[in-house]
């Protein structure tokens, strides 16, 4: 019930030790790469060469290997398997199976697109692996980015659990007065409105009562904000985010010359 | 010197037609700690919230008369300068944790972040509000992951650490087991200590009576009642008016009816009916209950 | 109707054992009250009542209805529950609505949902308010609304978690007067609370848990005057108990009445 929507492990590392934005630029780099790049083998050469290494060198590289095997390869393995099969490309067939005709093309086309996937995902799990969401958060402010929007994204993500938590007692308080949850759908659905009532006007209270508690701690308060974490943002960030963005300008400006 | 002074307060919320607060006039001084009772709907959240600034800033309606704290008036202030003077906490400990923060010490903070205190004072501002509420053990657990009582003492530390002027605490305890209520009344009583200005709403009168300087009795919107707790929780016009009064006070008003309590003054804590009821005549102690 | 517990063990799915072997018979129109500091297992032993939650091991009899096998809203007939916060049940438009839904749901005809709905409304001062949105109500009386809305099932088991919490005096004692009339009326009535001043001045019977437990079990006098074994799950006695001890006095006390005559010798 208290489980945080965290990714986070804490260590010491290089890719801790980054810059926020720096990390955050290093992943839209990274995407922007793989979708970009006008060789068929980029995506590939990235997961190999970029990402793997990566893990190693934030020392999350158990923690990544865990969510790839789990979450990102079955994922990027279903939409291999769905664009090799439906995508109808032309081309040198494969085999023949009742009405699927997967060619040559199809099955190229679908591999490199799951690789992008791959390395789209892979890129954000190592950001939030490696960076603490309220650091994120504090930096993306300093930049710039609302408080108040900054505070949703954090606040939602801590509070969802305990609303489900709440969803539940709401469940058990309707079933104690008889209300039958079992059965056939137009009761499920009439058995809705006891339980959604509450946990709306429930909500409702709690946001107001939050709005208020957050108000009497200065949260409108018109100063600069200051941030309790230290957030590095050394030369070396600022290098390695020139140079992301000197690669992505080569990425397109290949692209364009080479189409 | 008043730091608290509120003149001829009436206010009406939005929407509806009675007085939530009708002609209050109060004044607390430096270092003062006012508790104040009544029965539900007497108007004291809604005198916490005028206090702390969130009516009319908040909450609008209809204020009139004058709310001044630290010799600012309330109404020509902004309510984010306002919290800086006096700062609140109330009942439910969970609707007070910001949801922003992953751990205890970062949650506190979390105010300091927010009006710009430098990095450095905000660790010595926290660590010294952690040593006074008896929290330092809490530091890097979720806010999420404690008892009500660990998170309503959260919530007063996060409200300390603002350093107000004045503080006011809105039923702390109403949602605590007796254990959190422990806790918190033990928060509370280092602020007494301390000689902060406190504006307590409290139900669990025992308690009060250990160390407010004064008590002021709510009811109906206005002050129907005003003086030291002793004075003010024993007095016959608080059990007529349905507030929540000691049992030893009820016990003894009974025993004084029959000619069993020979002290003038009623009791309000254990050791006050103690030390009256050993004046009652009769059968020695020893054969008592036989 | 009684209740039967044999032998109940409870593990919670994360591994949590929350009840370690509790036996206990509560009989017909008895009055209970659950004490014992948070995590004694309250909670979770009433939640076995009216099938909530299952028991790991052991069983729970409702009369002659084993829990295992009858759904929450089957046992809705025999036990009512009033949950501890009103704000995670209510959700009709009017009072009245809101107190006739649970006889609704258990199939009960139309004239005899309105007067058990009636009768409720009464016993909890709400008559008056029955064309209100409960939501605006304050919290005090959207408790009574919950309160209401689980006597109108007329079920002959009511359970109570911590009905005082957050309560003024004035309300306290419109509960206190609940717990009488259902007294009156032969139901058996549980009450888990913290607030033991309402214990003992409203129940006859206190079961003490802790770590899962029975600790205590027994006349309200006996139990509530074991300071020290209460103090192991963070009970402190009644103030009146624990005046009449400093006082010397033989007895337990537990009430104004008994004090008194115990005062007087």
């Amino acid at each position: 019930m208290h489980e945080r929507l965290s990714f986070y492990v804490h260590r010491e590392s290089f890719l801790h030790h980054l810059n926020p934005l720096t990390k955050l630029t290093l992943v839209l780099g990274l995407i922007l790469v793989a979708f970009m790049a006008p060789f068929y083998w980029t995506p590939h050469f990235l997961i190999l060469f970029a990402i793997i290494p990566l893990g190693f060198l934030g020392r999350v590289a158990y923690q990544y290997f865990n969510a790839a095997l789990k979450l990102i390869l079955p994922a990027a393995g279903f939409l291999f398997i769905m664009q090799a099969l439906f995508q109808p490309f032309e081309g040198q067939e494969l085999f023949r199976f009742y009405f699927l005709h997967p060619t040559l093309e199809s099955v190229m086309f679908a591999f490199s697109n799951a690789t992008r996937i791959i390395v789209m995902v892979s890129s954000f799990t190592l950001l939030l692996l490696t960076t603490h969401p309220s650091e994120l958060m504090s930096d993306l402010t300093r930049r710039g980015l609302p408080p108040q929007f900054a505070y949703v994204i954090i606040s939602t993500l801590q509070i969802l659990p305990q609303m489900q938590a709440k969803a539940q007692t709401i469940i058990a308080a309707q079933r104690s007065r008889g209300l039958d949850t079992d059965g056939s759908f137009v009761k499920r659905v009439g058995a809705l409105v006891p339980l959604v009532g509450p946990l709306v006007f429930g909500s409702l209270v709690e946001v107001e009562e939050r709005a208020i508690a957050i108000e009497a701690r200065g949260f409108t308060s018109t100063h600069p904000k200051t941030s309790l974490r230290e957030i590095p943002d050394s030369n070396l960030d600022r290098i390695i985010r020139w140079f992301l963005v000197v690669i992505v300008i080569v990425t397109v400006g290949l692209k364009i010359w080479l189409s | 010197m008043a730091i608290v002074n509120l003149q001829n307060v009436t206010y009406k919320y939005p929407l509806t037609e009675s007085l939530a607060l009708n002609n209050i006039n109060l004044q607390v001084n430096e270092g003062e700690f006012v508790a104040i009772v009544g029965p539900n709907g007497a108007g004291k959240s809604t005198l916490c919230y005028t206090l702390a600034g969130f009516v009319p800033h908040f909450f609008k309606g209809e204020l009139t008369g004058m709310v001044e704290v630290a010799g600012v008036e309330s109404q020509k202030s902004k309510l984010h300068e306002w919290v800086l003077n006096v700062g609140l906490a109330f009942q439910n400990p969970f609707n007070q944790i910001s949801g922003a923060k992953y751990t205890v010490y970062e949650e506190l903070a979390f105010g300091l972040e927010n009006i710009g205190i430098p990095r450095d004072e905000i660790k010595i501002r926290v660590e010294d509000a952690m040593s006074l509420t008896g929290i330092r053990d809490l530091a890097d657990r979720s806010p999420y992951s404690l008892s009500g009582g660990q998170q309503q003492r959260v919530a007063l530390t996060s409200i300390l650490v603002m350093q107000p002027k004045v503080l006011v605490l809105d039923e702390p305890t109403s949602q605590m087991d007796p254990i959190g209520t422990r806790e918190v009344f033990g928060v509370i009583r280092q602020m007494a200590h301390r000689g902060l200005t406190v504006i307590l709403v409290e139900h669990k009168v025992e308690w009060i009576a250990n160390f407010a300087d004064r008590v002021v009795a709510l009811k109906d919107g206005s002050i129907l009642l005003e003086g030291t707790p002793s004075e003010v929780l024993t007095s016959d016009l608080l059990a007529e008016n349905g507030f929540g009064i000691s049992r030893y006070t009820s016990v003894a008003r009974k025993a004084k009816a029959q000619g069993l309590w020979k002290k003038e003054r009623l009791p309000v804590t254990l050791d006050e009916a103690v030390e009256g009821f050993a004046l009652t005549p009769g059968p020695s102690p020893e054969g008592r209950g036989e | 109707m009684e209740i039967t517990i044999s032998n109940l063990q409870f593990s919670y799915p994360a591994g949590v054992h929350a009840l370690r072997g509790i036996s206990l018979e509560i009989n017909s129109g008895e009055q209970v009250a659950i004490v014992g500091q948070n995590g004694a297992g309250k909670t979770t032993l009433v939640k076995h009542f009216n099938g909530l939650l299952q028991p790991t091991s052991g069983s729970v009899l409702i009369g002659d209805w084993d829990t295992t096998k009858y759904s929450v809203s089957k046992l809705a007939r025999r036990v009512g529950y009033v949950f501890q916060n009103p704000d995670e049940q209510l959700f009709c438009k009017t009072v009245g609505e809101e107190v006739a839904f649970g006889p609704k749901n258990l199939g009960y005809d139309k004239a005899r949902v309105e007067s058990l709905a009636k009768d409720a409304l009464a016993m909890t001062e709400l008559s008056e308010k029955t064309e209100t949105n409960p939501y605006d109500l304050s919290a005090t009386w959207r408790k009574m609304v919950a309160l209401a809305s689980i006597i109108a099932m007329d079920t002959d088991i009511v359970i109570f978690d911590e009905p005082t919490t957050g309560q003024d005096a004035v309300n306290v004692a419109r509960i206190a007067h609940v717990v009488k009339t259902l007294r009156e009326r032969g139901k058996t009535v549980i009450t888990i609370t913290h607030d033991i001043d309402f214990c003992a001045e409203n129940f006859e019977r206190v079961i003490a848990l802790s770590q899962g437990k029975v600790l205590l079990d027994g006349q309200a006098n006996d139990v509530l005057g074991q300071e020290e074994i209460l103090a192991t799950t963070y009970v402190d006695p009644p103030q009146l108990t624990r005046l009449g001890k400093r006082l010397g006095f033989k007895q337990t006390v537990r009430n104004q009445e008994e004090f008194l005559t115990a005062l007087k010798g």
